[in-house]
This record gives C-alpha cells, structure tokens and sequence, in this order.
C-alpha cells in the first residue's frame, strides 16, 4: 500500500474501515479456520481408519490420499445422504457439518497416495490385461479407458492407482451386487456385474501395485 | 489442430443440412434428428468420447480382434445413427447399450462425440483378413457394394452409409452375417436385400476384401 492508498483509505472514514476489519476477520474466520478445522477432524476422526494423511494400512479401509476433490465430496455427501451405504461411515459423517465436506476433501485430495503391493503376484497377470484392455468377450472395457493410466483417475473418476486390493475388489463385488450404486451413469455397476471374481481379484491386485513408490 | 477441426465442422455442416428425405428405415425424428440438426463440437466430443475409451482406444481405432469397431474417421451421420438407434432400441448392442444410456450423453453429446471422432485420424492398423479371398470379395464388392458403398469404401456421409474401408475384418464379417440374417435390425432394406443371397464364404471374401481398402484420403 502507498501513500496515496493509506490516505484514501483514511479519508473513506471509519465505517468503511470497520468493514474492511470485519471483512479480514470473516476470511481469517472462514478460510484458514475451516482448512484447520479440516486437519483437526482429519487428525481425530479420519485418522482412526483412514491414518492422519489419507494413506490407510487397514486394507478393507480404502486410502483416501490424493483422490479428486470432487470424488470425496461427491462421497461424502453420498453417505450423508444415504446414497452410499455404510455402516462405518454413516454415523462418521452424522457428527460432520456440510461445511466440513469441502475442507476435508480439499485437504484429502492435497496428500499423495502411497503405492502399495500386490500380494498375489500370480494374479496380476491376468489384472494387467483386464485394466489394459478389459475382457471383449465379456464386453468389460479396460479399466485404463477412464481411471487413466497408473491409475490416477480422472475428473469424476477416482484415482485408484495404489488403492488397497481389499478395498477395491469388496467395491467391485458391491458394484456387481448393486448395494453400491451411487456410480455416474451406472458405468461401474455394469462393468463389475460382468467381472468374475476371479477377474475382480486379479484386477484388484494389480492396482495395488500401481501409482508412484 | 484447431483449425481442422472448424474446417471439419463446417465440412460436415453441409451434407447434414442437406438431409431432407426420410426413408421408412431411417426416419429422422426424436434424437436422431435434435444430434443431426445440432451443430457439434468437437471440443465437448473430446470430453464425452471420455466414457468410450475403454472399449474404443483413445485414438477410437477400436480392437483388431474386431470385438470393437475402429470408429475413427467414420462420418458423424452414421456415427450418430448408429448410437441413436441403439439407444431407441432400433439396433442390439448388448454390450454397449448399458453405457449409453441417456444419463451418459445427451443428443447434444453424441453429435459433440460424432465430429470429434469424425476428425480424428486413422493412423493405426486395422485387423486383416486372411488375404485369400480379396480377389473373390472385390469382384462382389464391386458388383454389389461400390455404388452405395462407394469404390474405394469411403460410405456416403448424406446417405448414412457408413466407410467401410481399413475396419477390423472380424467386425465386419459379423455385422455382415448380423444384416444378412436379420440380427441388425436398423439396416437399410436395400442393403438387407442385396446381402441375402450370399454364403458365409462370401461374406468371409467381402470382409478380407473390405478391411485391406486403404483409409479414404479426405
């Protein structure tokens, strides 16, 4: 600020300059406040299943590390809702304030997802093929088609690159049995109905593997 | 590339303008007709062709298998026939139907998709043929296909007909088999009556013939 802006900012008289405090003091409020607020829940309440940085280890617990911002919230909102079911979840996000969605999911999406492994090393030949170029018998469509390659997802499509396999052939198999059903278009719940478990496992395994080590 | 694609839009503006008539087995009404009088983008195709990818490739050059058409360079009237009818039930696609549905694209979409894809090159090899019945296939092709299809295989973008040239031979063995049986419904009956008298080693000899065409320099 000059000279020339301090004296305006005099002259305009103290209304204007208790605006302008009130107006810094609602940012600092609702800004910082909020992204706190979020790292303070995360560091509470995520952590519990999810760990402090989004990276869980419990593998029937997905990481949420570096997933889309628009995909967690859509997910929170979802079990909120109702949309999406969970026993775990639902009475999680009970004690959340629709103000905390964005926070949180701006916060999430910021830490990276750490790769993990696969364990079963025989599968992921066959989840390898699946996630390149899906199964034309069965009309499946490569993976790779929408949630990119490595796996890092796309817009509304979930990084899944690195997830846990537990974590991801259980959501297939809820895709496939319709108990999850909160996906754009249906797209997963087709995709997964013509999976076999086999094919599930195997895919799921190889996603493990991806992502950055 | 910006550039190409207006010109292409402009390009494709004219023959969709020209369709007037409305044959019995085409009739232009509901979405058909909204994609074919609107004027695509293909700046929003490239994003809604999004969802296709997983099945058609990202350059839309679809499987050699045959199991996925190539799509690219198709005219953006068939393209758009093509997904129109399979949503209005008019064509059977089971495996893509589910994907299509109208909670995937608007009739906006799929004329946005329809010139994207139209513009898009076709670089990659496609799936041949054998290679032993090209002569045999030619001799039909030029008998009975060339004057609808073309004589290089380059389709008639007015008329729906689609190019045939450098598709996947498998692909087009099927939907032979699929129009001269009556599995695709949606085909033109003249096509349906010209394709009836042929065998199954006919129909093999077409396709060998067919999947060797050159793509039609535009």
């Amino acid at each position: 600020m000059n000279k020339v802006d301090r004296d305006r900012s005099h002259k305009a008289g103290p209304g204007r300059a208790v605006v302008v405090i009130a107006a810094v003091l609602a940012a600092m409020l609702a800004g910082p406040a909020a992204a706190e607020d979020a790292k303070t829940i995360a560091a509470t309440v995520c952590v519990a299943c999810h760990a402090g940085d989004g990276n869980s280890v419990i593998p029937m617990f997905p990481k949420i590390a570096g997933l889309q911002e628009e995909y967690i919230v859509k997910q929170l909102k979802d079990f909120m809702s109702g949309r999406r079911k969970s026993d775990i979840m639902a009475p999680v996000v009970a004690a959340l304030k629709a103000e905390d969605v964005a926070p949180l999911a701006t916060y999430f999406s910021s830490q990276k997802m750490k790769a993990g492994e696969a364990e079963d090393k025989k599968a992921v030949a066959l989840g390898k093929l699946i996630f390149h170029d899906g199964n034309e018998e069965t009309g499946v469509p490569a993976c790779v088609g929408c949630h990119q390659p490595e796996g890092v997802g796309h817009v509304i499509y979930p990084r899944i690159g690195g997830q846990h396999a537990t974590y991801v052939a259980q959501q297939l198999k809820n895709f496939a049995a319709g108990e999850r059903n909160n996906d754009v278009s249906r797209y997963m719940r087709v995709t997964a109905k013509r999976l076999s478990e086999e094919e599930i496992n195997a895919v799921a395994q190889y996603i493990a593997g991806l992502g950055a080590k | 590339m910006n550039k190409f694609l207006t010109t292409m839009m402009v390009v494709l503006s004219l023959p969709l303008a020209a369709v007037a008539q409305t044959p019995a087995w085409n009739e232009l009404k509901g979405e058909l007709k909204a994609a074919l009088e609107s004027k695509g983008d293909p700046v929003r195709g490239e994003k809604a062709f999004d969802s296709c990818v997983g099945c058609h490739r990202k350059d839309a050059s679809g499987r050699t298998s045959g199991a996925y058409p190539r799509l690219s360079g198709q005219h953006a009237t068939v393209l758009i026939k093509q997904i129109a009818d399979i949503r209005a039930g008019r064509r059977s696609n089971p495996k893509m139907e589910p994907y299509l549905d109208d909670h995937a694209l608007t009739a906006f979409e799929i004329a946005d998709l329809a010139i994207y894809v139209q513009g898009l090159p076709i670089s990659s090899e496609n799936g041949k043929g054998p290679g032993t019945g090209v002569a045999a296939g030619r001799q039909i092709y030029d008998r009975d296909c060339a004057s609808c299809h073309g004589g290089k295989g380059e389709g008639n973008a007015e008329k729906f007909y689609p190019m045939v040239a450098a598709q996947h031979y498998n692909y087009l063995l099927r939907e032979l088999k699929f129009i001269r049986d009556g599995d695709r419904r949606n085909a033109n009956p003249d096509m349906v009556k010209a394709i009836k008298p042929y065998s199954t080693a006919d129909l093999e000899a077409l396709a060998d013939y067919m999947a060797q065409l050159a793509p039609p320099k535009k």
